[in-house]
């Protein structure tokens, strides 16, 4: 299963402070707070620790249709980027931008293709793009929706296929990461 | 206190937090925060710290993974507060 997940870090720092008493501790373990404390840039740390729990949020929710819940402590991350939950373990590919963090999470070898845009409008025809390239099928053909638990799925003909594909937007950064 | 009592004061808690104030005024129990709302999932913790702050209250993880909606953060609430 594959998920992913972008950090607008100029975002991040208008929306959240991460220093605000108590907010590390709901959602980082014990282990990911002392990396966290012991990292010479503790805020990128604080977010890519948390893109990397969101990416694998979705992949683990997909690959088990689990209802929406929020535990992103349960996801523990370490430095060499792998991320385990319920004994089982993701790996994660985190990019760090100066304007934003991403992070693919992966259970296992997945070949991928994904992509990061500025502009939330064009996420979907880039993502259209994609897989018609890979399959060979015309655009017109390609359309996506959302399952019952908010997880998208890409339709071919209208109809709805098993190619996981995950979609994250955060400021003025999106991305999608495709399994095909 | 009320539910409507303890409602108006999670609205007061998650309106900072709201980028979509259309699903502000239509709020109701069955309203998502993600989704309804499009509270970001970082804020999510905010509005768990000012719900604590607010009800003097601690939610441990447990409660804390279901506060999604409006309904299970209201239960939550009563829930913490009954056992105070």
């Amino acid at each position: 299963m594959i998920g992913n997940d972008i950090v607008d870090l100029s975002l991040a720092n208008q929306q959240s402070n991460w220093q605000r008493k108590g907010w590390v501790q709901k959602i980082f373990t014990d282990r990911e707070q002392a990396d966290i404390y012991a990292s010479k840039n503790p805020r990128i740390l604080v977010w890519k620790y948390w893109s990397m729990k969101e990416a694998v949020y979705k992949a683990h929710q997909r690959r088990h249709t689990l209802i929406p819940k929020y535990n992103p402590r349960d996801f523990e991350c370490t430095q060499e980027e792998t991320v385990n939950i319920d004994n089982l373990l993701y790996t994660v590919d985190s990019i760090l931008h100066p304007q934003y963090i991403y992070s693919i999470a992966r259970d296992g070898h997945i070949e991928c293709r994904s992509q990061v845009v500025e502009s939330r409008t064009q996420i979907r025809s880039k993502l259209q793009a994609v897989i018609s390239q890979e399959l060979g099928i015309p655009t017109s053909l390609i359309s996506f929706s959302k399952d019952l638990n908010r997880v998208p799925v890409v339709c071919i003909d209208k109809k709805a296929s098993a190619i996981p594909v995950s979609i994250t937007h955060h400021g003025q950064y999106s991305a999608f990461v495709v399994s095909i | 206190m009320t539910k409507e009592e303890l409602l108006s004061k999670l609205k007061t808690i998650i309106t900072p937090y709201v980028q979509n104030t259309k699903g502000l005024e239509s709020l109701n129990e069955n309203t998502d925060f993600i989704k309804d709302l499009e509270i970001n999932s970082a804020n999510l913790v905010d509005v768990v710290l000012d719900v604590e702050d607010e009800f003097d209250i601690q939610i441990d993880n447990e409660a804390m993974e279901k506060m999604l909606t409006v309904k299970a953060s209201l239960l939550v609430i009563e829930e913490k507060l009954e056992a105070k």
